[in-house]
């Protein structure tokens, strides 16, 4: 071989050496860069988890106070002011009469500290998702059945993780609040059942009511604000899966899976 | 005029080089490590420069037709211990290579021991350099396979220790061909005086020290810019 063929040679095959290690520094340049992105989700995600958490805690104060102001209002407010008339009628000089007001108006004051009790037990309640999502949902339970209104059934099934995860019991406990409003607000509905069951993948919130139901594939525009796609965001949020099920007049089953913990 | 015979392409980038890294290392106490860069940059310059002029001494004399190799034997040496230092202090960062790296290093210097026995200090220990030239290329693409592998995310184009590996992996991977056969290639004269493997050389110098001039900027840039940060 001359050696102009044997210089073109070296110095092609030099070429090539050096074509493969500038690939290679190309190629991880470019994967650096996919992993900087990559990393910017990560933390964009993070603050909106973050943010949702913040909102989901907003929610459930608001939702708390709302009700313990209407509450005040309508209920303890109405029974103190009844106790306030009846102690203003008593009339001294009719002791029988006198003595039967005195015994109404000491039965609507003890109505009043009950109602006050529960009332405490609600503030508590939104305390207790600390302590465990199945304490925090038996609050919340307590307080609809108050109403009487409603029949709730309760299950737990499986065992409770050791370790709590509360972020993830916080946006649970805010989807059945959402779910609850919706129940009061839309379905008339009269018996309830939730079951809360935990296994090895995650944990599943099943809530069914008897209710009028709806159409879901044909939700009209203005029963679109019922948190459904709230619920469905909180639950993607943790990386959990959301099912309805419902039909005009037969009821609403909804389901909720989430990673646990 | 006999001043010029000394700055050839390959002295001039390699000066240039050292120059580099006196300014940005020699007082950056950040990561010692380096300094050792600025020694071998050192050692590396002066073999260069008594290579030449060695050459020139016995340019006449046909007894030494290859007067100069014994200082290139001297230099690769150094490159051994302080390349082996380098890459363990570099890898270390992703695994534990401490032994690992320390075993291959004796086993080099073993082998560079043999081939003086063998041939004697005269001439160039050509099987030891082509194993340092497989492990160097073999080290420089573990450690880019463990940059990828890594989760966190760093500024490449700032990284001091990419552009140092890089340089590395550039030179040593692209004069693969050029050690494979450099018995051969150095007698295929491009010019009446110079061979087809001092020009590959020549590219393949200035591709590593240009890398590892930046590399020894960003070193200190970085420093600079995370002690003004903090």
């Amino acid at each position: 071989m001359a050696n102009n063929d044997i210089t073109e040679l070296i110095i092609i095959t030099t070429l090539i050496f050096l074509i493969a290690p500038t690939f290679l520094v190309l190629y991880i340049f470019i994967y650096n860069k996919r992993k900087k992105r990559h990393l910017e989700e990560k933390q964009l995600m993070q603050l909106t988890f973050e943010s949702e958490l913040i909102k989901t805690q907003m929610e459930i104060r608001e939702q708390t106070m709302q009700t313990i102001g209407a509450d005040l209002h309508d209920n303890i407010g109405q029974l103190l002011s009844l106790t306030s008339l009846t102690l203003n009628s008593v009339k001294l000089d009719d002791a029988e009469k006198a003595q039967q007001k005195i015994d109404a108006a000491l039965d609507l004051t003890m109505r009043s500290i009950k109602e006050m009790r529960l009332l405490g037990k609600l503030l508590q309640g939104e305390q207790l998702i600390g302590l465990g999502l199945c304490e925090a949902i038996r609050h919340e339970i307590n307080w609809i059945e108050k109403s009487g209104q409603y029949i709730v059934n309760y299950e737990i099934e499986g065992e409770q993780p050791a370790q709590n995860n509360p972020d993830k019991d916080l946006i649970l406990f805010r989807i059945l609040q959402e779910v609850f409003n919706n129940i009061i607000k839309h379905s008339k509905a009269s018996e309830i059942s939730i079951k809360l069951a935990y296994s090895q993948e995650g944990v599943r919130l099943q809530v069914i009511d008897n209710g009028a139901g709806f159409d879901v594939a044909n939700l009209p525009d203005d029963q679109k604000g019922m948190g459904l796609l709230n619920i469905q965001k909180r639950a993607e949020i943790v990386g959990g899966r959301f099912f309805i099920q419902s039909q005009s007049g037969e009821g609403t089953c909804i389901e909720i899976f989430i990673p646990y913990p | 005029m006999q001043v010029l015979h000394y700055f050839t392409l390959n002295t001039g980038i390699e000066t240039v080089c050292f120059i580099t890294s006196l300014i940005w290392l020699i007082n950056y106490k950040g990561q010692p490590i380096w300094r050792n860069v600025v020694f071998l940059l050192f050692i590396t310059c002066s073999v260069e420069f008594m290579g030449i002029y060695v050459k020139r001494l016995y340019l006449h004399d046909r007894l030494h037709v290859h007067p100069n190799p014994w200082l290139y034997n001297i230099l690769l040496l150094f490159q051994i211990v302080i390349l082996s230092i380098m890459f363990n202090s570099l890898l270390t960062k992703y695994i534990k290579i401490k032994s690992a790296i320390f075993i291959i290093a004796l086993l080099m210097v073993s082998l560079y021991v043999y081939e003086i026995w063998e041939h004697g200090v005269f001439n160039y220990n050509n099987l030891t350099y082509s194993v340092m030239s497989v492990i160097i290329v073999l080290c420089s693409l573990i450690y880019f396979y463990l940059l990828l592998k890594d989760d966190s995310y760093i500024q490449l184009s700032r990284s001091a220790d990419f552009w140092w590996i890089a340089g590395l992996l550039f030179f040593y991977f692209g004069s693969t061909v050029v050690n494979l056969f450099y018995s051969k290639l150095s007698h295929i004269m491009i010019t009446p005086k110079r061979s087809l493997s001092y020009f590959i050389f020549n590219i393949l110098n200035v591709l590593l020290y240009s890398c590892w001039s930046y590399s020894f900027i960003c070193r200190r840039w970085l420093t600079t810019t995370s002690q003004s940060l903090s």
